[in-house]
């Protein structure tokens, strides 16, 4: 709901999608609100493929345009999310994750991460993946989305989960950014002008490989100065927990039990997760020698997180897949228990 | 529940159909007219009606920061199913009103059952009993004040649903005013 109302402020005038729980909420908003805005239109497309090919046909028409599911109908869209990375066209799509594998159930999960870090279908490319925590960044980080989608021409994903997808808080709207994008790609006519071509089929290895490192020039770029973190509570703390999205919220619950308690524990909250905070999170390892890493997954983020950390610090791991939503709770008593061996955090998994 | 807390954890529980998840939304834009921080979380199965429906809200003065339920405050069940998985908080002292219509009563501390589906089709129309029993429940739990439901009631119902729905709202209220 709030994805849909921040959208639509930040420009967006075309919405395809598919409807599946648990993210109904958005199609539902943006069924009634777009045909009330200049231009708008929304379709109820026949199927998720269909959706995120009709986003890219817009895309390629020039209209800020989105799609939205979970995770089973992510797994259909990502041809057409290869597509438009190939063919370097702005989108923004949304996924709230729920229980995977196969068609799993509609409770909240973190179980996508593989799949949107690592681009999700096939082919050398990324997408930029944002993990909203809040219901005030999915605002936020929606206007943020399709301004990076348009800067870098390139589709972006915003990763949230069931609970984010079902829940309401109070939230202001920040003023969307004007659109600057190259308008040489779009597709409006060639008029008397010369016939453009936006493809994504190249046959001769050779330009195909360019292209590839076309596009890896530009995701070094990204690597390199988009990545957002927070940090919560790491001054002065002897364990940091690394985790994103509602899994950041059960930790910050967490940590301020643990306050309460006197363990010195803080939070590492990747923003992007792709690009991942690296360095950032690397540094912290100058200082803090213990990590746990908490993810409702049996473990991706943390595969970034070693990337990161291997060598500098003890990573250990507690994860709830599946669909189970901890409280903070029981992450409180995981993280009292390795604290209190003395020999410091022993990784398994 | 005569004192006013600082946060409130509300669990509205009963099956897809029944308007809980208007009424949890209805709550929580009742506590930010009165100015307090707010967090409503709902989960559904995957059917339009039936199966066990779920709304959670929680008020509080400062930040929510984990944004579900963990000891709730006060509970409403309007099914057997919902009462069958809440009702052992009620022994833990956490109020729970159940609706007696399609829930089998109970004896038993904090447990309170009134007829909230019947009392609402009595009003004129059953799509009521999701503000008939809110309004039991804040007069019970003291979360909002009654006017401030009444003005989102307002906001959100206008005409007869709107006249239908006050109307339950203040049925509701009475159940614990003067019953």
């Amino acid at each position: 709901m709030v994805i849909g109302e921040a959208a639509i402020r930040a420009g967006c005038r075309f919405y395809a999608g598919y409807p599946i729980t648990p993210q109904n909420e958005i199609p539902e908003y943006m069924a009634e609100h777009l045909r009330q805005v200049e231009g708008g239109v929304f379709i109820q497309s026949e199927s998720e493929v269909a959706a995120i090919h009709m986003v890219a046909g817009a895309s390629a028409a020039g209209a800020r345009s989105m799609t939205s599911s979970s995770s089973p109908g992510i797994s259909l869209k990502q041809e057409g999310i290869s597509s438009l990375a190939a063919c370097q066209l702005p989108a923004v799509i949304v996924n709230m994750m729920r229980g995977g594998p196969g068609l799993g159930n509609i409770s909240p999960s973190q179980g996508d991460y593989f799949q949107a870090t690592r681009g999700g279908g096939h082919g050398d490319y990324r997408v930029i993946v944002l993990g909203p925590a809040t219901a005030q960044e999915m605002a936020d980080l929606t206007m943020d989305a399709f301004t990076l989608a348009d800067q870098y021409r390139t589709p972006v994903m915003i990763l949230a989960d069931g609970m984010m997808g079902q829940m309401m808080e109070p939230v202001v709207f920040k003023e969307p950014q004007p659109r600057v994008y190259p308008e040489i790609y779009i597709m409006k006519g060639a008029g008397a002008g010369k016939s453009k071509f936006i493809r994504g089929l190249i046959l001769d290895p050779l330009d195909m490989e360019e292209h590839n490192w076309t596009l890896d020039r530009k995701y070094q770029v990204i690597a390199r100065k988009e990545t957002r973190h927070e940090l919560y509570g790491t001054d002065d703390a002897e364990l940091i927990l690394v985790a994103y999205g509602t899994g950041a919220r059960i930790a910050k619950g967490a940590i301020k039990r643990l306050r309460n308690t006197g363990l010195k524990v803080g939070l590492f909250r990747p923003i992007t997760l792709w690009p991942f905070p690296t360095n950032e999170l690397r540094d912290l390892a100058k200082k803090v020698e213990n990590f746990l890493v908490f993810e409702l997954s049996t473990g991706q983020m943390l595969e970034d997180v070693r990337l990161a950390l291997q060598g500098f610090a003890r990573i250990g791991f507690h994860g709830r897949p599946g669909g189970v939503v901890p409280t903070p709770a029981e992450l409180a008593n995981v993280v009292t228990r390795q604290y209190d061996r003395k020999q410091g955090i022993i990784e398994h998994h | 529940m005569n004192e006013k807390k600082e946060r409130y954890e509300v669990i509205l529980a009963g099956s897809g159909g029944q308007g809980l998840a208007l009424a949890g939304i209805m709550l929580g834009e009742a506590a930010m007219l009165e100015g307090k921080v707010v967090v409503q979380t709902q989960s559904y199965g995957i059917a339009s009606r039936g199966g066990l429906s779920l709304a959670e809200v929680i008020i509080d003065q400062e930040e929510i920061i984990y944004q579900q339920v963990q000891k709730p405050d006060i509970i409403l069940a309007l099914t057997e199913e919902a009462l069958e998985k809440y009702a052992a908080w009620a022994e833990k002292g956490a109020p729970v009103f159940y609706d007696t219509t399609l829930a089998k009563a109970r004896a038993g501390a904090n447990l309170t059952g009134y007829p909230f589906t019947k009392m609402a089709s009595d009003l004129g129309n059953t799509a009521a009993v999701n503000i008939l029993a809110l309004g039991a429940l804040s007069a019970a739990g003291r979360m909002v004040k009654t006017e401030s439901l009444a003005s989102v009631i307002r906001k959100h119902f206008q005409g007869n649903a709107g006249e239908l729905n006050l109307k339950a709202l203040q049925r509701g209220v009475e159940l614990i005013m003067r019953p």
